[in-house]
């Protein structure tokens, strides 16, 4: 019974505004907000803790601010945490903390150690530039040189994700939003990186081409046994795609557990009154 | 027989649920049950609606987290372990290996045909690919499911068809333990059949199987003892066939 995590978050904290720490005790679930009276600063997340194996997908469900993007934000190195660890089983056999490295040393992490979606794929590609281009990017920084693999690779990567060949020299621009995001699936894999953090991936998009969309995030993460983080505010995308999750409210974790059974049986209020509303 | 022979042996299995959205509302499932069963045995449970007999399979397989008590599963390596006591993590591994479900329905409904959605169950629980797609279409044939439908999107198919495929995914592989739900409630009697013959061979094959069906017949063809609840705890049980004497005279009163 193996559970080597592939991916390490503990005690990740985020304080936007003064770190004055006394913004802890007004703030979280108990208290129904996550701005401090005392210090005026906002606590978006605080120990925030998971371990996530290779082939799994954890979910981190909440609503709109409850800090679950924030949490990825500060994994994915887009945005500094006030406090924690986070720790990759590729980088130095997991000893070393990422948030402590320097700069260049984390972006570099994004090359092939973590990728990440984002819901808005500006975000994550170049509109003006386009598909293959796209992923050339992510495989030149990887140190690819010659040009006939590149072109070689992305093809194959985005018939993978599904986007038409004929498609692979027009500009990202010029896509749908579901086809944007099958392109930055197949970026986010160009280099087959061992954890893939997903951020509302199917959030804004028509329920047809959403549907399509988790379909091919499904088969992904069965094929490549990427060890996957999935926010989303949606119980029918977590349940679809996660065997475990975690609820988030007011920048904390209410509750952690098996995926049906926190559908099935949720205990802390706050998430049984999330799962009463979506069943509704 | 001894208490070392058992592939699962509950004791004092109880759940209460909390409502906080109703002023913390306490309702007890269940309370305090204790069942064993031997390989290869097939215990039927019966008793009238709100028995406690879907949270009795919930509260094992962890989709319910059991309040009180102890859940020891046999697993296929020998060892004897206490699922209540397990991580999520270590749950989830057990899970389709050692331990199988099988709901009503199908959930989550993939867009996926039958065969790729029974041969990946197989899949997940080891078996290499082309094993799995092998077993897959035996036990599609086996439930009847036409060819025709074996690469059609599951969401679009009936019931009765989603049932079936959902019991063919559930027992490709054979678990030390099968936890079965009203697997065969929305089939015609001819498909009836099919599934029960199925499900009859799993005991053959040493799986023990804990079932709930909505009839009696199913339960007198099935099972090896029929365990009668009532009000979130065990009220008796034996043979099918004094059993069964006693649930058709509860119908009949």
């Amino acid at each position: 019974m193996t559970t080597d995590w592939a991916l390490r978050v503990s005690s990740l904290g985020k304080i936007h505004g003064s770190a004055d720490l006394r913004a802890l005790e007004d703030t979280g679930p108990d208290i129904g907000t996550a701005k401090s009276a005392i210090t005026g600063s906002i606590v978006a997340a605080w120990d925030v803790g998971f371990e996530v194996s290779p082939g799994e997908a954890l979910g981190v469900i909440g609503e709109s601010g409850s800090g679950k993007s924030t949490v990825m934000r500060c994994i994915a190195g887009d945005q500094p945490s006030t406090s924690g660890e986070v720790h990759l089983r590729t980088v130095d056999d997991g000893r070393t903390n990422v948030l402590e490295l320097d700069p260049s040393a984390r972006r570099r992490l994004r090359i092939s150690d973590l990728a990440v979606v984002y819901q808005d794929p500006a975000e994550g590609l170049r509109l003006n530039v386009t598909a293959g281009g796209n992923i050339a990017e992510a495989l030149t920084a990887a140190g690819w040189r010659h040009f006939g693999r590149i072109r070689d690779r992305a093809a194959e990567l985005l018939e993978r994700t599904e986007v038409p060949h004929s498609r692979m020299d027009d500009l990202v621009g010029t896509f749908s939003g579901g086809m944007r995001q099958r392109v930055q699936l197949a970026k986010a894999l160009a280099n087959e990186p061992p954890v893939l953090l997903l951020d509302e991936p199917t959030t804004g998009l028509d329920a047809s081409v959403a549907a399509g969309v988790l379909d091919l995030i499904r088969n992904l993460l069965e094929e490549t046994g990427v060890a996957a983080v999935v926010v989303s505010h949606d119980f029918a995308v977590i349940e679809m795609l996660t065997t475990r999750c975690v609820v988030m409210n007011h920048g904390r974790i209410v509750e952690a557990g098996l995926t049906d059974r926190l559908l099935e049986d949720p205990h802390h209020p706050y998430s049984q009154r999330l799962v009463g509303a979506a069943r509704a | 027989m001894t208490f070392a022979d058992n592939i699962l042996s509950v004791r004092g299995l109880s759940k209460d649920f909390v409502l906080h959205t109703i002023d913390g509302r306490r309702v007890e499932a269940l309370r305090g049950v204790d069942l064993d069963i031997l390989p290869g045995e097939h215990v039927a449970l019966a008793g009238s609606s709100g028995a406690g007999k879907s949270s009795l399979l919930k509260c094992i397989y962890r989709t319910y987290e059991p309040s009180a008590g102890s859940v020891v599963l046999r697993l296929r390596s020998g060892s004897r372990i206490d699922l209540t006591l397990l991580s999520d993590q270590e749950m989830s591994y057990l899970r389709g290996r050692d331990i199988g479900y099988v709901s009503q329905f199908l959930r989550a409904e993939p867009r996926r045909g039958p065969l790729d959605i029974v041969a990946r169950a197989g899949v997940s629980r080891g078996m290499d690919r082309n094993t799995a797609r092998d077993a897959a279409a035996v036990s599609l044939k086996r439930l009847n499911i036409d060819e025709k439908l074996w690469d059609v999107h599951a969401s679009v198919l009936s019931g009765g068809e989603k049932q079936r495929i959902n019991l063919a995914a559930g027992t490709i592989s054979s678990p030390q333990l099968l936890l079965l739900d009203e697997p065969v409630s929305a089939l015609d009697p001819a498909n009836r059949e099919a599934a029960l013959d199925l499900i009859g061979d799993l005991a053959t094959q040493g799986v023990a199987v804990l079932a709930v069906f909505h009839d009696v017949e199913a339960m007198e063809r099935l099972a090896s003892r029929i365990v009668l609840m009532r009000d979130g705890r065990v009220e008796s049980s034996g043979e099918p066939s004094s059993m069964l004497e006693i649930l058709t005279q509860g119908a009949r009163r």
